[in-house]
């Protein structure tokens, strides 16, 4: 049959297309010649260079600073997002409130960017803060894109949650917020994982949003990434995402594995 | 009634701290229910509605040196306050070619690259849906992979790929093939996408084809279709709502994009997201830009109610 | 575990004697609306102490909203609910006496069968010692003793059920709340555990009230049955008064199955009734006095089983109670046959014979044409 073929070919050319630029990229980044694509011979100096630039280095650092951050902030506001939106089956202004929640997960990130830049000089302008720009001003909007990331995540775990196990709970004589740290809270803890790595790696990732809302002497690792590869390819940008890529598919490797040992709990009655 | 009662089981009815701060709170009328909502609420009206009304005012302004870089919509004098509004950033967008050439090129690449998406995505979730059990995890695992290291970096290393003495030149140079000129082209950003958003495809096809039961197709066999017209008549119209869905997911975006332009593109390669930007970092003319931004928004709004119909689908079935 | 109580509810009845026995739980005038649609309507219900009560009902009869106001999840819209003599109305689940098995059994799933018991033990706060002995004892009772580590995932459907049990019955509530406990099981396993349920239930004295669909359930388990229908309550009796003696078409049509037949009154003494059926082609003759006018419309239910089928014509009873029709189904389960026979009007009535003679050569069989017959009691006089 013609579709028994059609398949397998395809999606084998759609992983090929995936990945043959990624393998491609960490193989050259050992290549020992500065001119990327011309192989000459097994190196690791662009790794050394990489770890003796301290522009990149401090980049690298103040990157983790705000993507933990604003991860964590994200954390809470999605999780208390994701139970007002499943559980408070009515309220005024929940529309609004469920766009609000929904719509930086579609918003262009030029728009989110500008937006927030503006915003942040009118009230420096009105209150006095925040003062200029820079860290605090780039975990504020990372964490506000982050909070839908999040919240959709935890919004899926908490529709698939059984509302009986509360119920079980306070008929045992559990006070509702006791039962929620007690059933709720560890019955959702995997999304909480997910939501808050997901958050950690889209504010890790993000150029065009912290672009905006930066000040001078806060550029972050894609910042710095970007004004290199804008003048073309650079030997070190290939370490770095090599060790980037690294990083991402053991982390990917492990939530996925921690995910499937989970899986029989989300079976039982 | 001498069986059931034990004396050694103190009253249940011990007033436990929780229900203390409980009744504390109450008392003062907050309820559970607005302790939950008050923190996300406040954030996202701060930090997400009010910009973009702060948006909106700031592209009724005029530019201005000095700072900010704007004229104040309010001015008071003397005690009288004033509003002044500029619908010339406006009329600009209209009456320069420039923007209106954006928009419809940003409109025509974000579509071209949406149907090549949709066309090396379906077979993937197709085939995925169609795999092993066992397979089907590390697939999807292998699709959301790329989606987590940096896009930048995805981007940065199909210049890599691409460029004039890159990889695939290369290739052809051993078949003795002259190079191809693909950077800097609307090829290399129509290629940027598809590689940098084809997981947003793949996923919401893949929900949908997944939940589609065999015996459908065996049930369409059975009364007489082949495959293409199985295909053609159960499974497609059955996965549209995941089609839409991921269209959407990646036009969108791909409309507002501004990294795969200025990597990929060439200086012709013209996309709104990419004018927004000069406008903001190079003119520094921040009325303009807000204008841009509101029109850019009044672009994507039908797509993203499109979007939402289409997912509360997805989700449903 | 517990001693057994001196007397069961089943053995004392306090029902029949309301005057000298206090009703444990009492629901005075208990509505309940989401919205507009009205849940459950103007209910009054006095359980008794060691009852094994069985709300039965369809779905949406508001069986499920009642027993959730006596868990403390839905609070009455009006009306109150007292429990042991307290006003629990507007008392929340977790300071109630009362205990709930959930349809789901709603185990954590990220606790042990044994943390799963201790649970609501540990919320009140007991000696560490002393809730290792309870759930111990549990254990034993619900005879899981070498499960206590598992995690609910990695139990059988059975399982899972008597932990649930077990669970709800750890803090010795005065009330245990039963939301369809065996209808997640197997049918095989269901009819065990039925009588393991009553089992405990009279081994602890506990007051039982079971929710449930299943009307053999409620028929096996139940000391009184509460039947309910769009919100209210149709009839109240022990299980042979619901079957025997249904007070409307709603519960003979909805225990068992019965043949309803509809008439007028042509005869209306203190000692017996005569009506006037068109549908059954003859008078009914009931031998007692019925609450009812000459020429008043009413129906008359009948089992099956209550009915005899002849070839010869009987004698009939005061010149009724003899239909005639012609066999058009027949159905053979074994113990029984059912005959589905056509009467003249076109009314079809269902009578089941036992089969007491093996392979009976002489058994009537179809197109054949019978004398249907039964008697003067056999039958319910419905007005409504």
């Amino acid at each position: 049959m013609r579709k028994g073929w059609f398949l397998p070919i395809a999606a084998a050319l759609g992983f090929s297309f995936l990945y043959a630029p990624i393998v491609s990229l960490v193989i050259f980044s050992f290549n020992e010649s500065s001119l990327v694509t011309v192989w000459s011979g097994f190196s690791t100096k662009w790794y050394g260079e990489l770890f003796s630039d301290p522009q990149l280095l401090g980049a690298a650092w103040l990157s983790l600073q705000i993507a933990a951050l604003s991860a964590s902030i994200a954390l809470v506001l999605g999780t208390l997002a994701a139970i007002a939106l499943v559980r408070f089956r009515r309220f005024r202004g929940r529309t609004l409130f469920a766009g609000m929640v929904s719509a930086p997960l579609v918003m262009p990130d030029v728009i989110t960017g500008l937006s927030l830049l503006l915003l942040f000089v009118a009230m420096e302008g009105f209150l006095g803060w925040p003062q200029g720009r820079g860290m605090l001003t780039i975990v504020i909007a990372h964490a506000t894109f982050c909070t839908a990331y999040v919240c959709v995540v935890v919004q899926s775990r908490l529709s698939d949650f059984d509302r009986s196990l509360e119920e079980a709970a306070m008929d045992l004589g559990a006070s509702p917020v006791r039962t929620f740290f007690d059933i709720t809270l560890p019955i959702i803890a995997p999304a909480l994982v997910s939501g808050w790595l997901l958050g950690f790696t889209l504010s890790l990732d993000d150029l065009v949003i912290a672009s905006f809302v930066s000040g001078p002497g806060s550029s972050t690792l894609p910042m710095v990434i970007f004004s290199k590869v804008r003048l073309g390819v650079s030997p070190d940008v290939n370490a770095l995402a090599s060790i980037i890529i690294g990083i991402v598919a053991l982390g990917v490797l492990a939530a996925t594995i921690i995910q499937l040992r989970s899986k029989p709990r989300d079976r039982q009655v | 009634m001498t069986a059931t009662h034990d004396p050694t089981i103190p009253p249940p009815r011990r007033l436990k701290p929780w229900n203390a701060v409980e009744k504390g709170l109450a008392r003062v009328g907050i309820t559970g229910r607005m302790l939950v909502l008050i923190a996300p609420l406040i954030w996202l009206l701060v930090f997400f509605l009010v910009p973009l009304a702060v948006v909106f005012g700031i592209s009724l302004a005029n530019k201005q040196f000095g700072r900010p870089p704007y004229t104040p919509l309010l001015t008071s004098e003397e005690g009288t306050v004033q509003l002044t509004l500029h619908l010339n950033n406006y009329i600009r967008l209209f009456t320069d070619n420039l923007y209106v050439a954006a928009y419809l090129s940003s409109i025509r690449i974000a579509a071209i690259a949406t149907i090549i998406t949709l066309l090396v995505g379906y077979p993937m979730a197709y085939a995925i849906a169609r795999a092993p059990d066992r397979w089907r995890n590390i697939l999807l695992m292998l699709v959301v992979l790329p989606f987590f290291t940096s896009f930048l970096l995805r981007v940065y290393a199909l210049t890599g790929f691409m460029r004039g003495n890159g990889v695939i030149n290369q290739f052809l140079g051993l078949f003795g093939i002259e190079p191809i000129v693909m950077m800097q082209t609307d090829f290399a950003v129509y290629v940027g996408i598809v590689y940098t958003y084809l997981p947003f495809m793949i996923l919401p096809l893949y929900t949908t084809l997944v939940k589609l039961d065999v015996s459908l197709f065996e049930a369409s066999a059975d009364l007489g279709a082949r495959p293409i017209h199985t295909f053609l008549f159960v499974t497609l119209p059955l996965s549209l709502p995941g089609i839409i869905a991921g269209s959407m997911l990646v036009f969108i975006p791909a409309i507002g994009e501004f990294v795969i332009p200025s990597l990929l593109g060439g200086p012709e390669t013209l996309m709104i997201g990419r004018v927004l930007w000069d406008e903001f970092f190079s003119a520094t003319n921040w009325p303009r830009a807000s204008a841009v931004a509101v029109a850019m928004l009044l672009v994507v709004v039908v797509p993203i109610m499109l979007l939402q119909r289409a997912q509360g689908a997805v989700v449903e079935k | 575990m517990a001693k057994k109580p001196q007397q069961l509810a089943i053995d004392t009845r306090p029902w029949r004697d309301t005057a000298n026995n206090k009703p444990f739980v009492r629901i005075k005038n208990v509505s309940k609306k989401f919205g507009d649609i009205i849940a459950v309507h103007e209910v009054s219900l006095d359980i008794y102490k060691s009852e094994l009560f069985c709300l039965l009902g369809g779905s949406g009869s508001g069986k499920s909203t009642l027993l959730r106001m006596l868990a403390g999840f839905e609070t009455p819209t009006s009306g109150t609910i007292e429990i042991d003599g307290q006003d629990m109305t507007e008392v929340p689940p977790y300071n109630r006496p009362v205990n709930m098995m959930f349809q789901s059994y709603a185990l954590f799933p990220h606790m042990s069968v044994e943390q799963n018991i201790a649970y609501g033990l540990k919320r009140d706060g007991l000696p560490r010692a002393e809730i290792a002995a309870r759930v111990n004892e549990l254990l034993v009772l619900v005879k899981l003793q070498d499960y206590g580590k598992r995690k609910p995932h990695q139990l059988s459907g059975g399982q899972r059920q008597r932990v649930a049990l077990a669970r709800a019955l750890a803090k010795r509530p005065k009330l245990l709340l039963l939301d369809e406990p065996l209808g997640a099981l197997d049918k095989k396993l269901r009819e065990e555990t039925q009588f393991e349920l009553v089992k405990i239930q009279e081994q602890l004295g506990v007051t039982f009230i079971v929710v449930t669909h299943d009307q053999e359930e409620a028929m096996t388990l139940a000391t009184r049955i509460g039947v309910m229908n769009q919100g209210e309550i149709a009839m109240i009796g022990e299980p042979t008064d619901i079957y025997e003696f249904p007070n409307s078409r709603f519960v003979a049509n909805f225990i068992g199955s019965a043949n309803m037949v509809e008439g007028v009154v042509s005869e209306d003494e203190p000692d017996h009734v005569r009506i006037r059926s068109s549908e059954l082609g003859c008078d009914i003759y009931v031998g007692h006095g019925v609450d009812c006018a000459p020429e008043q419309r009413l129906w008359w239910a009948i089992r099956p089983e209550k009915m005899v089928l002849s070839r010869e014509q009987p004698a009939g009873l005061h010149g009724a109670n003899v239909a005639t029709g012609i066999v058009e189904e027949i159905a053979y389960l074994g113990d029984i046959s059912v005959y589905q026979i056509a009467l003249e009007s076109g009314k079809r009535l269902r009578v089941s014979q036992t089969n007491s003679v093996r392979g009976n050569p002489d058994a009537i069989t179809w197109d054949e044409t019978v004398y249907v017959t039964w008697d003067e009691d056999a039958g319910s006089v419905l007005t409504s």
